[in-house]
């Protein structure tokens, strides 16, 4: 039981997939600036890493080796579609500012990183798990940047106003810079500095 | 580790291909009906804000919709309404697309330079306006606009009230100013300001305008304008031209006309 | 001065190793530093002392400043009371109204002393914030670090009131040194190691987080309710006619940022600091040589829908941040090029770029922070490049 709960805690803190690998940065930037697209977002990926673990770890021993990462991208490829479907059917005002991102999963690393590193050689189960735990690991990342973005750029939590805005006669003045990407790198910085301060194994000797 | 021959190579390249796409091919048809009445609903969401008929907690969208708001497909240069024999693949009211055709040349003509102020290059010769019927009266009609802004092409619709002269209401549904400047033009209060200034002067000309800066709400002129937006002052002026050219005489002038005629 | 150094003297004794204080070393030596002259002296064998240490430099470029800051307090008031005149206002409005009135000291545009006055009400206040909240993220990093409180930040806050509007709210002006200070400066290890401007850095990020505070018409002129957009914002909209002439920009009568409106002034500062061997006049000379190749080559494209193309290098000297930062920001030591042949190729960056982004993009009137702060973030690849190129040819040469 305790190498599945390692294989699902592993990727939250000690080997956070943004946090420490910096994968999947492109998407953290792009759909931060509200939480409820964050977590659409998240749930996504989730389900696309640990679906694809689990597809590639099932058949892991019939792929043959030369054309071992276009069935991996053939798969990944089909779950990200199927996902965009889905969003695009059953929350279409969220896929409508999601826009291309959620197609643009097939391009995070981290899907084709754990399916490669991962599933390739481990058992359905322990891959499957592999790939919720970096899917929570990146979602965790997305949610922490898109909350501070969310409220310090429109005041608002999960669409939610809680700092009354001074356009809206209230007294908080909204962050612009929040809005915009660049913001998510700084909050992507601090959590990294954050983390790196709490588990100094973590930093980078040169 | 498996073997590499080519037998088993194109065996398992088959079978994963078409696994995925049995999967993805159910998942478009079968969510596909859901994903276009999305889409629908947008629209119509959209059509409902600027109408001023959108309230919190609406429960049945469409219903409001089909009740109230009749489409309508008109000729922009004479203002007549384009009769349903004259429908094609293109022009529909079921398939109407803005963008598509602004692109086709069958559909749209080339605007000079010099007339161009809301900076759109080429003018649709149809459009699909909406009339908001009130029993069985045209109480509001709602056009759509466009033009550009700072970054972006702004869409949006302009309602006007049954007199064709005051606003009923304004809202754009795509544009990519930027947040906190530009994009201030999907800020509630601001919109608010619109309704029920005057686009129109009694002897027909298009006098609202978009200031940079803040109305003096004393003044003689304060019925017809609109404050602008503090630190866009590119994106208020695309708003400013793109109202102008689209109630002027090349935009809805001669519908309007129509219809104040008919009554 | 006897009882402070004696006072000082008693205190330290909490501040060294085993002190109850010990943490707080550096802050009691930032003050000790401060105000007297340091009482180290080298015990064991002589090495080479030069008079011109880190304190006695920030000192240079804080004296190269002060025409600078001298045509804030002036111009800051000045336009502030041209305002009022022009709306018909007798006094001002809050703190700044009673202290103006407490002093009896009148609006007049016409008299040098009461736009000074008026002046001061403005850029002290701002001086002291950032004094107050960059010094405490300096002595929160120092004493963390367990380093000394740098004499950089004298110039650092000195510089940031002077590039921002006057009317700024004064939490945001500590919310952009903070930024400042903490992302520009001390995560990358404090002065010395960081790539960006730290001012500049904190003006950027108010840039971009209150906009309406700091870009548009509103702003320049520290009265509520006037607006009287920068000549820069007049040459880029062709609707409106330039309100100024060059004579008056070059002197700095024009509204903008409190220090920077003044070509003259920060003249008179870049003399200050190529004479005593400062401030690089190479990165000076080819910001100017860049700006003035690329905006003449602007001259001659023209345009028939951007009115900024016609906008001669004569303008772009004097409007805007230019001339300031060109001489203040463009040459800190720490975040520009630092190879000789490397400076001109930074400074002919920082100088094309600000003609770019002035000229071309429509969003911003004003881009002089941008092209030094991008010219910044290339310092390093400048350097690296010709540190390379001079490593080659000298393996060349004794090969």
């Amino acid at each position: 039981m305790s190498k599945y709960r390692k294989v699902i805690a592993d990727p939250i803190f000690h080997n956070n997939p943004i946090a420490l690998q910096i994968l999947g940065i492109c998407s953290a930037l792009a759909v931060t600036t509200k939480l409820e697209t964050a977590a659409v977002m998240s749930l996504a990926v989730i389900a696309v890493t640990a679906f694809s673990n689990l597809a590639v770890s099932i058949i892991r021993n019939h792929i043959p080796s030369s054309i071992r990462i276009l069935v991996e991208m053939t798969i990944i490829a089909s779950l990200v579609i199927i996902a965009d479907q889905i969003i695009k059917a059953y929350a279409y005002d969220i896929s409508k500012q999601l826009s291309i991102f959620v197609g643009l999963i097939i391009t995070n690393c981290i899907v084709m990183g754990r399916a490669e590193a991962f599933a390739l050689k481990n058992p359905p189960l322990v891959s499957f798990l592999d790939g919720i735990g970096n899917g929570v690991g990146y979602s965790l990342i997305l949610l922490l940047v898109g909350f501070f973005r969310e409220l310090l750029g429109s005041g608002k939590v999960f669409g939610i106003s809680v700092l009354a805005l001074n356009t809206e006669g209230g007294w908080y003045v909204p962050n612009g810079l929040f809005l915009l990407s660049p913001s998510a790198f700084f909050l992507i910085g601090f959590i990294i500095w954050a983390l790196r301060a709490w588990y100094p194994e973590q930093v980078e000797r040169d | 580790m498996p073997d590499d021959s080519i037998k088993k190579t194109v065996g398992v390249a088959l079978g994963v291909c078409l696994v995925c796409s049995v999967l993805v091919s159910t998942a478009a048809v079968t969510l596909n009906a859901i994903q276009e009445e999305n889409k629908k609903l947008d629209k119509i969401k959209n059509i409902l804000l600027a109408g001023g008929l959108l309230s919190d907690g609406m429960e049945d969208i469409k219903a409001a919709y089909d009740e109230k708001v009749e489409p309508t497909l008109i000729e922009l240069a004479t203002g007549a309404i384009v009769s349903e024999e004259n429908y094609d693949k293109v022009l529909n009211i079921e398939h109407f697309d803005l963008k598509a055709i602004c692109s086709h040349s069958d559909y749209s003509d080339a605007i000079s330079p010099k007339k161009d102020i809301a900076n759109i290059k080429r003018r649709p010769r149809y459009m699909l306006v909406y009339s908001v019927k009130e029993n069985g009266q045209t109480d509001k009609v709602i056009l759509p606009v466009f033009g550009k802004g700072l970054w972006s092409t702004l869409f949006g619709f302009v309602a006007l009230n049954k007199d064709m002269k005051t606003v009923a209401g304004f809202t754009f549904y795509e544009h990519g100013e930027t947040p906190g400047l530009g994009g201030e033009i999907d800020n509630p209060r601001w919109k608010k300001m619109w309704l029920g200034k005057a686009a129109f002067n009694d002897a027909g000309e298009v006098v609202i305008e978009v200031l940079k800066g803040k109305v003096d709400n004393a003044g003689a002129n304060a019925n017809h304008q609109i404050d602008g937006l503090s630190g866009a002052t590119l994106t208020t002026r695309g708003v400013d031209q793109l109202v102008k050219y689209w109630l002027s005489s090349d935009g809805y002038g001669p519908f309007l006309n129509k219809l104040r005629q008919e009554g | 001065m006897k009882f402070l150094r004696n006072f000082l003297d008693q205190q330290e004794k909490h501040f060294v190793k085993g002190g109850k204080f010990e943490p707080y070393y550096p802050v009691y030596e930032a003050i000790d530093t401060f105000l007297f002259t340091s009482g180290k002296v080298t015990q064991r064998d002589s090495h080479v002392r030069d008079a011109l240490d880190l304190k006695r430099m920030m000192m240079t470029v804080v004296v190269a400043l002060l025409p600078a800051v001298y045509m804030a307090l002036y111009n800051t008031g000045l336009q502030a009371n041209l305002a009022l005149a022009k709306l018909g206002l007798a006094g001002v409005e809050g703190w700044r109204g009673s202290i103006l009135s407490a002093l009896g000291v009148g609006l007049n545009p016409a008299s040098i002393c009461d736009n000074i006055i008026h002046g001061t009400l403005y850029f002290l206040p701002a001086y002291i914030v950032t004094i107050a909240v960059g010094g405490f993220w300096e002595a929160i990093f120092a004493t963390v670090r367990k380093h000394e409180i740098n004499e950089g930040f004298l110039v650092t806050s000195l510089l940031f009131p002077l590039i921002l509007p006057p009317n700024m709210p004064f939490w945001q002006m500590a919310l952009g040194i903070s930024f400042g200070v903490v992302i520009g400066k001390e995560i990358f290890g404090g002065v010395g190691m960081n790539i960006l401007n730290p001012a500049l850095t904190g003006r950027a990020f108010l840039f971009f987080a209150y906009p309406a505070q700091i870009s548009g018409d509103a702003v320049w002129v520290a009265v509520d309710g006037f607006s009287r957009a920068t000549p820069l914002a007049q040459f880029a909209d062709p609707t409106m006619t330039i309100g100024v002439s060059w004579y008056d920009a070059f002197m700095g009568l024009i509204p903008g940022s409190m220090g920077e409106t003044s070509a003259l002034a920060c003249l008179i500062g870049a003399f200050v600091l190529v004479v005593s061997g400062i401030g690089s006049w190479r990165i000076m000379l080819s910001v100017l040589v860049g700006m003035v190749a690329l905006s003449s080559l602007l001259n001659v494209i023209g345009s028939e829908s951007n009115p900024m193309f016609q906008m001669t290098p004569a303008w772009h000297f004097v409007l805007g941040g230019f001339a300031f930062g060109a001489i203040f920001m463009a040459t800190d030591p720490v975040s520009a090029a630092m190879t000789e042949s490397g400076k001109f190729v930074y400074g002919l960056l920082i100088g094309c770029l600000v003609v770019l982004v002035r000229v071309i993009n429509p969003a911003f009137p004003e881009g002089m922070m941008l092209a030094i702060l991008f010219g910044n973030a290339f310092a390093p690849i400048i350097d690296k490049i010709f540190i390379k190129r001079n490593i080659k040819r000298r393996l060349l040469r004794n090969a």
